[in-house]
Order: structure tokens, then C-alpha cells, then sequence
């Protein structure tokens, strides 16, 4: 069993707000909060990086953990960002933790970085010790590779989150995780090293509107749960429209939707655990409440978790 | 009985945001009938109204791209008994 014990987040302070975005790609406005529900993201000045962003977070997780970055048994870093190939962010981060010697290493996975991160983390913590989970995003780098494209520039922001995972019980319960991959349809959301994002918009749509739902239910199914008995779905913070897509397949209110896509657009493998930092930071993880998490991202790769608040 | 092609065309009806072309190879999705995510929507009605599943794998949208990609999928899945 493992618990989470900490939250953290790190968004950049450059708002980029729909209004630059509509001048740059001559579209209305309205049509971009319209297909996205995003209002405003965040850019990384020059000097910030995914592993520096990730760093913030995480502080903050380990902070509220009550951790010293030595105490850790493990760093996993999600991201489909990474400024290097190898070594990757997590190395990185490690050493602007100074935590020489705890085992560290990367889910490059976009958008479903942090849940598969996640989920490894729920395995190795019994075993090494609390383990920090990462998700970090500079995605404006990849988009401004030319030639920049309405479809993607639109969607994307720049932001970290962080938890720790630690064994044992505790308040927020780790009750169960799950991740999957297809990669019959890889290519659909894919980045060669130096070249543009690829991303066809439809087949990710249309996969996540089906994969995504179905994990939440076979999930919820290994606990005898229904998505009626949840209180809060945390989702990778991929499209408003799409969030609302997936409730309404689940069958439930869209208030039960945790939503922060509109002020920090689609922070890749950095929403889910943005999005679960915030929810922490708003009460909304109060005792006897159910959670679940969920995201689906590029492979593709997709999965969900269970969290249960004790009393 | 309605034929698929006219089972098809009244399914697609209420979910179109655009007139519904008469020529069965013009995209959908150029022409605004149907967007990214009116074609879930759009797929999971023609499931029901046909009583055939689609399974993940068969998820792409350029198989439901025209009114006769959509036909000859959905022909070709009755065939194999849905």
C-alpha cells in the first residue's frame, strides 16, 4: 500500500492569452476558447527548462511530505519534452536536489507521462522508500520549431507538477493504478528529435473519447466502484471539450470535473499532477472523498488510478 | 426497410453542423459536417442504430471520413456479423 504525501506545482510567470494567439494565426478569439476551452497558458522564460520547473514543484512536494530530497528512495520524471535525449530530465533533477545516489530515471511519455510515472512509483516505494513523481513540460520550445501550427500552438503551456509517493497508509490513499499502450496509431502524436510536433487531432479525440472512459470503468470495476460513487475526476488536462466528452461517457456531472485547462492550456505530462496540486490546495481531498486520476497521451498511452481520502 | 445508406444519412441528420453533402466522397470534415469530437457522438449512434460495435482498433478517423467510407465500413462489419 502507498499513500501520496505531498503536492507541488511550478507554472511559469509569461501568460500567453488567447488574444496574441488569434493575432499570430489571424482566428477569432472565440473560436480558440471555443475548440479548447483554454483561455490563457504559461511560456518558460529562457533560463527555465523542464528539469528547473520540476525542481519548483517538487520542492514544494517535499516540503509539504515533510522530506529531505536524501530521504527519497527514487525520482521518476514524466515528460514528452526533454531538451536532451539522454540523460534525461530526472538526472537533472536529481542533481539540483542533491540527492547524489537515489536512483532516478524518465517515462517519456507525453501527456501520460505522470500517470504511468505514477503507477511505478505505487510498485517501487514499498521497496526503496518514498519516491518523487514528476510531471514537466516546456513544450513552447517544440512548437516554436517551424513551422508553428494553429492546431498545436493553441493547445500547449509550459509547467511541472510533483507528488510523493510513500509507502505505507496515510490520508490520501493510493488504492490502485492501471496503464495501457497501443501503438497501432503511434504516429498520430508523435516528435522526431528537432522536428515539429505531429499531432492528428481527430485520432486523438477520437481514441481518448473511448480509452479513457473504459480505463476509468475497469478500474473502478477491480474495486467494485462505479463512476457515479466518485467524487472528483482529476484528468490530464488535455481539451475542456474533451474532459466533458469523457464525462459524459462515464454518465456524470461535469462539476464532479476537475478543470484548470482554461487558465494554463494543456501542460502535457505536467497536468495531471498540476491539476492534482491544486485540487489538494483547494480542500477538494477531504476525508471519504474518491478520486480518480486519469490522462491519455502519446503511444498511445493511457491509464487511471484510484485515490481514497481517510478519515 | 431502410437501406444502410439511407440508415446512415438519418443517423448523421441530427449530429451534422453543416448541410450533409449528396456527394458520397466529399469529406465531412472539410465541408463542417461532422468535427472531432461530433465523431465519437457520430459513431457511437451508428453503432446503436446498426447494432454493430467498433472496435478501438477500427478508431480512425479517416475511415469515417466521406459518406462512402462510412457505408463500406459499416457494410463490411454487418457482413462479418458486427
Amino acid at each position: 500500500m502507498t499513500h501520496l504525501a505531498g503536492f507541488g506545482a511550478a507554472l511559469p510567470g509569461t501568460v500567453v492569452a488567447n488574444a496574441a494567439l488569434a493575432e499570430e494565426f489571424q482566428v477569432p478569439e472565440e473560436w480558440i476558447l471555443s475548440v479548447t476551452g483554454i483561455r490563457e497558458r504559461r511560456r518558460a522564460a529562457g533560463q527555465e527548462t523542464p528539469a528547473s520547473l520540476a525542481e519548483a514543484a517538487a520542492r514544494i512536494a517535499l516540503d509539504a511530505s515533510g522530506l529531505l530530497p536524501t530521504q527519497l528512495g527514487a525520482i521518476v520524471v514524466g515528460s514528452g519534452s526533454s531538451p536532451r535525449q539522454f540523460p534525461g530530465i530526472s538526472a537533472e533533477l536529481q542533481r539540483r536536489l542533491a540527492a547524489p545516489g537515489i536512483p532516478a530515471f524518465d517515462v517519456p511519455l507525453a501527456s501520460s507521462g505522470s500517470l504511468v510515472a505514477l503507477a511505478l512509483a505505487a510498485d517501487l516505494a514499498p521497496r526503496y522508500g518514498p519516491v518523487l513523481v514528476a510531471g514537466a513540460e516546456v513544450m513552447s520550445r517544440i512548437l516554436d520549431r517551424p513551422p508553428r501550427s494553429k492546431e498545436t500552438s493553441i493547445l500547449f503551456g509550459d509547467g511541472a507538477g510533483a507528488v510523493v509517493v510513500a509507502p505505507g497508509p496515510g490520508p490520501v490513499e493510493l488504492t490502485d493504478v492501471r496503464f495501457a499502450c497501443d501503438g497501432a496509431l503511434g504516429d498520430d502524436l508523435s516528435l522526431e528529435p528537432g522536428a515539429p510536433l505531429v499531432m492528428n487531432g481527430r485520432t486523438v479525440i477520437l481514441q481518448a473519447s473511448r480509452k479513457l472512459p473504459a480505463a476509468v470503468r475497469d478500474l473502478l470495476g477491480r474495486a467494485g466502484l462505479l463512476p457515479a460513487d466518485i467524487d472528483l475526476f482529476v484528468f490530464h488536462q488535455a481539451n475542456l471539450v474533451l474532459l466533458r466528452q469523457v464525462a459524459k461517457s462515464l454518465a456524470v456531472d461535469e462539476s464532479r470535473l476537475f478543470v484548470n485547462v482554461d487558465r494554463y492550456g494543456n501542460t502535457s505530462a505536467a497536468s495531471l499532477l498540476v491539476a492534482l496540486s491544486e485540487a489538494a490546495g483547494q480542500g477538494l481531498l477531504r476525508p471519504g472523498k474518491r478520486v480518480v486520476l486519469g490522462a491519455f497521451g502519446a503511444g498511445f498511452s493511457w491509464g487511471a488510478a484510484l485515490l481514497t481520502v481517510r478519515g | 426497410m431502410a437501406s444502410l445508406h439511407d440508415t446512415i444519412r438519418q443517423t448523421l441528420e441530427p449530429l451534422a453542423q453543416a448541410p450533409i453533402p449528396d456527394d458520397p466522397d466529399a469529406s465531412l470534415f472539410d465541408l463542417g459536417v461532422i468535427d472531432s469530437f461530433g465523431l465519437m457522438d457520430a459513431i457511437a449512434q451508428l453503432e446503436e442504430a446498426l447494432g454493430v460495435k467498433v472496435p478501438d482498433s477500427d478508431l480512425n478517423p479517416r475511415r469515417f471520413e466521406t459518406l462512402a467510407k462510412v457505408e463500406r465500413y459499416f457494410a463490411s462489419r454487418l457482413a462479418s456479423g458486427g
